[in-house]
């Protein structure tokens, strides 16, 4: 008897964009994605405890970093690693692709598609608060006042003109185009409100004005009215960035070409540097950016509670007042109520001052965080436990169909 | 050995192009052909990984070329005034903006090895020392007694306070000619601020009432550089002196 074998039919070979399509929405990219990022998170981990957390999570997270080699205890593990960033992109971009494009459509996949479209949200908030979040804090002694947070790390050069004793036309020369200019770079800053423009250089992140009186200047260093700019010490641990103090060196650029006697800007100055033009005074200044906020915070109490015989904080609590448009709310903020209000979030960070006397007047500082992705995370949460709940309960149904229906057979 | 065709022409391109490479890239490039002709099937992926390269060596050259540095900007950024301004000084002298020169209470001679740090609101005079860098010394008027003061340091290294009967047992040292309680402590340092306490800490310092005021003398650091330091420490609060 002869037997006639039809061949199966030849499966038409897959274009190159379909291979691609397969990479990026398969199991085998997201099971690297999830390693890696377990992976750098541990090395982050174990490398911030060397070089402190801020310029640990840059290293690792901030999305300018495409890649990085790992420091642990101060030597170099030669293994290039992708920055974390990318890593979340890709794996963003996977679990679309294949968490919710190639995935198998039915009701059996459903509480699937929700969970990953949950995994989605709380990636795309990464990235949303990544790029958009801004963070400062906000002290405010007991009794007073404040409408002004002020940022963590970024240090800005502030140009203002005085009437009335007051500031006023505060021009901002942001962080971004002053931090580059590091050692003899130079840059020039147009000020067309003004009559004379500003020239930044030698800037440092971290430093302290020096009078030649109290120590010697290095061999080359540049001296302005007897002060010179050191770098502080590095620190063991490492200093934390908030505690930073920029610096750098300035000239005033008069509109007839003659430059000024240079002159330092400072975070760690008490007061502006001074500039008269004619009958007008204006004042340069180098702090953290201020951040105005459109509503006044008023600390009416302040109360520390801590636990029995030791210096740990069992409770900060912030009796405030926020008054906005003539009108007032009284507003409790404690460790783990923050306050909420017109897409600012509020947070009871720490008190001082540091080792603060008996009947001393305390102040109470608050993190300030605008964030548009705040709540995503919680939200997708409650999509993830909604979707596996709804997988759950197909499985459940279905066990229990299966079941009477192998019932019914007998 | 002949380049391949696509690196001629590519290289054609850049010629026609007239771009100006680092002399490093170009001899990076001019001597990748070679590296092209590898053979067999590992060969093979090789080639293509150098491929792979040269171009990200590429578009990396015209990155880096379009990233010219700015030399003058013009601020258009501007902020409304806030409570945080308040009334600037205006003049202030170098040794005003960076020392806050007030009349200060209190004045002394800067031990060699410490570093000057700005006054603040809370601390007249302000250092650092010690090879791990976080060492500090800084002299304040404070409120409450002398006693209080000394039970509240010691609290910060969870230390059993001490009564007025320990009050006058501890060592004296002359401060501002007042003479002054000697006080010293050592372990996990909680400084407060709700900061984490830090572990293997030390502190010595002075208090003392100077015309009615209480003007302390506080060193914190870790025990071993606290420990060498104590000697300097001490002369550094016996020179201390009331600002006429």
């Amino acid at each position: 008897m002869e037997i006639s074998e039809t061949p199966p039919p030849a499966k038409a070979p897959r274009s190159i964009p379909g291979k691609i399509f397969d990479v990026l929405s398969g199991f085998g990219l997201a099971t690297i994605t999830l390693l890696l990022l377990g992976l750098l998170t541990w090395l982050a981990t174990l490398e911030q405890i060397d070089n402190g957390l801020y310029p640990t999570l840059n290293k690792y997270f901030h999305w300018k970093a495409l890649y990085l080699i790992p420091e642990i205890n101060g030597k170099m593990v030669p293994l290039p690693l992708p920055g974390g960033y990318w890593v979340c992109a890709v794996l963003l971009l996977n679990l679309i692709l294949g968490g919710i494009i190639r995935i198998k459509k039915g009701w059996n996949h459903v509480g699937n598609i929700i969970s990953h479209f949950g995994i989605i949200l709380m990636l795309a908030g990464g990235g949303v608060a990544h790029h958009f979040s801004e963070r400062g804090n906000m002290a405010i002694v007991e009794g007073q006042s404040s409408d002004t947070a002020e940022d963590y790390f970024e240090y800005v050069v502030e140009v203002a003109e005085i009437k009335d004793g007051k500031p006023e036309n505060i021009h901002v020369i942001r962080g971004k185009e002053i931090n580059d200019l590091t050692r003899d770079r130079l840059r020039t800053f147009r000020l067309p409100d003004f009559p004379f423009d500003l020239q930044l250089t030698g800037y440092l992140p971290n430093t302290v004005p020096v009078s030649t009186s109290e120590r010697a200047p290095n061999s080359g260093q540049r001296i302005a009215d007897g002060y010179f700019l050191a770098e502080k010490p590095a620190t063991i641990p490492p200093e934390p960035a908030e505690q930073f103090t920029a610096g750098c060196y300035a000239r005033i650029l008069q509109r007839d070409g003659t430059k000024s006697e240079p002159f330092i800007l400072a975070g760690a100055s008490f007061h502006p540097f001074t500039w008269r033009e004619g009958d007008r005074i204006f004042t340069i200044d180098m702090h953290k950016r201020f951040w105005p906020m459109a509503f006044t915070v008023k600390l009416d109490k302040f109360t520390a509670a801590f636990h029995p015989g030791t210096m740990m904080a069992s409770k900060f609590v912030s009796d405030i007042t926020r008054i906005e448009n003539g009108g007032e709310a009284k507003v409790t903020i404690s460790m783990n109520e923050p306050m909420r209000y017109e897409g600012l979030t509020f947070f009871q960070a720490s008190y001082g001052p540091p080792g603060a006397g008996p009947n001393q007047k305390l102040y109470s500082v608050f993190e300030v965080v605008k964030n548009p992705a705040d709540k995503w995370p919680e939200y997708s949460l409650w999509i993830v436990a909604f979707g596996m709940l709804v997988t759950f309960m197909i499985k459940l149904v279905s066990y229990i169909a299966s079941g009477s229906r192998k019932k019914s057979h007998v | 050995m002949a380049a391949p065709a696509h690196f001629r022409r590519w290289r054609q391109k850049l010629q026609a192009r007239a771009l100006t490479l680092p002399t490093a890239v170009r001899l990076t490039i001019e001597s990748t052909p070679s590296r092209f002709h590898l053979r067999g099937s590992w060969g093979g992926r090789i080639a293509a990984c150098m491929k792979i390269r040269a171009t990200s060596l590429f578009a990396s050259v015209l990155i880096i070329s379009g990233c010219e540095e700015k030399k003058e900007l013009t601020v258009t950024e501007t902020r409304p005034a806030t409570t945080r301004d308040g009334t600037p000084k205006l003049s202030a002298s170098s040794d005003e903006r960076f020392r806050d020169a007030k009349p200060s209470p209190v004045r002394a001679d800067t031990p060699a090895g410490w570093l000057a740090l700005p006054a603040s609101q809370f601390r007249l005079l302000n250092y650092r020392f010690g090879e791990s860098g976080t060492g500090e010394v800084w002299v304040s008027i404070a409120q409450g007694s002398v006693l209080d003061n000394v039970n509240r340091w010691l609290e910060q290294f969870d230390a059993a306070p001490v009564d007025e009967a320990g009050l006058a047992e501890l060592p004296s040292v002359t401060v501002a000619g007042s003479p002054g309680k000697w006080v010293t402590a050592e372990g996990d340092y909680a400084g407060g601020m709700g900061a984490p306490s830090k572990t293997g800490f030390a502190l010595a310092g002075v208090v003392t009432s100077v015309g009615g005021q209480i003007l302390t003398v506080k060193m914190i650091g870790p025990k071993d550089e606290v420990q060498a330091a104590r000697p300097v420490l001490e002369t550094f609060a016996k020179s201390l002196r009331l600002a006429e």
